[in-house]
């Protein structure tokens, strides 16, 4: 069985700790949801597994079908079958889409795709996304807006067939019509295959579409809370209030809070005022 | 054809195939028709081009170095008006080059673009004046480069507008893709500006392939080296693009393919 194991695991960005200690299990063919406030911890969690330079982790294993990932470079956790779909995929020009995508699928099959074979599954990929056709042949994320870039991480996962898809806010940037695109992809793929799925995701229609079987929520680095679908529906009408008040915990907010560094300023002047009396 | 060492050359209309395999040459070029040049240079040590082009005349030359020589090249152009003039380089060979180009936009509305594309294993001098005297003129100079260990790329690149180019534009964009620690790769753009009136801008990059970009490739399962590949194959194919041909384009491309993927990238 394909299953992710996560024990124990701690992750920090620039020596400030972010993931505080996470045990998580993904079943092969499972599905789940990721909940939380911003800036606690989901998105690293995520880019830990798939290798994220940014981030390192200090402490316990990631594996998935039984090998240590985390000993593994990025494109090989990609050729075991892993994929990330980015919250802020890169734009990366004079590279084009198709070009990128062709050698992507190679470098997993023992004989490169026919130009034939490949055109055509790009060219239905692309259809059932509903963007233009020229999308192959212009380069690699470079000026689309931020729903095509979404919808482009989803033509990627068609034709990459991951075994274990995680989709970092897939939703967000895309208007009503292109989330329900998207969720149908989702739900296409996995009847198609045994996909495992781990989302991140803030919106309940999207939700309601692909329907994961399991959520967990993320506070201050670690998950305090997990079960099934009437976990996310609760979260959804009630928020994280509760959980806060039940478990005795209190979110990370994420420091927004740029003004308040005047005070540096203040202090300066209160020092200076202090020499000068 | 093969280009003797001294000439004068007219082109005809349309796509012409030259080469230039001779230790010095001196070539005078009467632009006087619109065509599309390709110029293998299969041995030269130096080479002399002066070229005009007349009035409402569109040319494009592309010069495809492929000498094993050191090459010393020294061009210059003029363009009349309405002239629309295209200049590019193909520099993926194994010897060095010293090569110094001018442009001047003589006519009203006429225009230039300046172009290369250099895989630098050696010595890469470049130094390229683009001079706007025409009123409404544009001048554009673009250089993509992806510079190898043992490679040294120096690149002088100046957009003049002079005093009466009223409405002219100097635009121009340099990338050097390094992967050496330290500099082998300078470039210096420059605009000197003598008018009011006018549009002009650069832009320029040096440096190693960005991290974000490799870890968003690599997601997809390529490696470093796969990924540096198709970053240099995007900074150095679209040179081919100045050829309409398409046999004699794709056979560039797939030269400029093959090198790159012989070359160490890392």
């Amino acid at each position: 069985m394909k299953n992710l194991m996560i024990k124990d695991l701690h992750v920090s960005a620039e020596d400030k700790e972010i993931i505080k200690g996470i045990d998580l299990e993904i079943e092969e063919g499972s599905s789940h949801v990721l909940m939380g406030p911003n800036g606690n911890g989901k998105s690293t969690l995520l880019a830990a597994i798939m290798g994220d330079p940014r981030f390192t982790v200090t402490q316990g294993s990631i594996t998935y079908d039984g090998k240590d990932i985390l000993s593994m470079p990025v494109n090989e956790r990609s050729i075991a079958g892993i994929f990330l779909g980015m919250q802020y995929p890169q734009e990366i020009p004079g590279v084009t889409n198709s070009d990128f995508l062709r050698a992507a699928m190679n470098v997993r099959r023992e004989r490169p795709v026919s130009l034939f074979e490949f055109i055509k599954s790009m060219d239905k990929a692309i259809a059932d996304m509903r963007l233009s056709e020229d999308l192959a042949h212009r380069f690699l994320n470079e000026g689309f807006s931020g729903g095509e870039k979404k919808r482009n991480e989803i033509i990627q996962m068609e034709m990459l067939k991951p075994s274990l898809a995680m989709l970092d806010e897939i939703d967000s940037g895309l208007d009503v019509d292109a989330i329900k695109l998207v969720a149908d992809a989702i739900n296409r793929i996995r009847e198609e295959s045994n996909m495992s799925l781990i989302i991140v995701s803030h919106y309940e229609r999207f939700l309601e579409y692909v329907r994961p079987e399991f959520t967990h929520v993320l506070v201050d680095g670690k998950i305090v809370v997990s079960g099934g679908r009437d976990l996310y529906e609760k979260v959804d009408s009630e928020g994280y209030d509760w959980i806060y008040k039940e478990y005795g915990i209190e979110p990370r907010f994420e420091a927004k809070n740029n003004e308040r560094v005047s005070i540096g300023t203040c202090a300066v002047k209160d020092t200076l005022k202090g020499d000068m009396f | 054809m093969k280009i003797a060492e001294s000439m004068t050359l007219t082109p005809e209309r349309g796509f012409q195939e030259y080469e230039i395999d001779c230790t010095e040459a001196e070539l005078q070029l009467d632009l006087k028709e619109d065509c599309e040049l390709f110029v293998r240079i299969t041995k030269a040590s130096a080479l002399k081009i002066k070229a005009r082009l007349n009035e409402g005349i569109r040319a494009s030359v592309l010069f495809w170095n492929d000498s094993k020589d050191p090459l010393v090249a020294n061009e210059s152009y003029e363009v009349g008006d309405y002239g629309d003039l295209t200049v590019a380089y193909g520099e993926c060979n194994d010897a060095s080059t010293k090569r110094k180009t001018d442009i001047l936009l003589k006519g009203k509305e006429s225009r230039a673009m300046l172009s290369s594309a250099s895989l630098v294993n050696t010595n890469k001098e470049y130094r390229m004046d683009l001079e706007n005297s025409g009123v409404r003129s544009i001048g554009n100079i673009r250089n993509y480069a992806v510079v190898l260990k043992n490679g040294k790329l120096m690149i002088d690149a100046i957009g003049k507008i002079n005093k009466g180019a009223k409405k002219a534009q100097s635009h121009q964009t340099s990338r050097a893709l390094a992967f050496e620690e330290g500099q082998n790769a300078t470039i210096l753009p420059e605009l000197l500006i003598d008018e009011n009136d006018v549009q002009a801008s650069h832009a320029m990059s040096i440096g190693k392939v960005n991290e974000s970009h490799l870890y968003y490739m690599m997601s997809r399962g390529l490696d470093m080296k796969q990924c540096t590949m198709l970053i240099s194959e995007g900074y150095l194919l679209p040179i081919t693009d100045y050829i309409s041909d398409e046999k004699l384009r794709s056979a560039l491309k797939d030269e400029l393919e093959r090198k790159i993927e012989g070359s160490c990238l890392m």
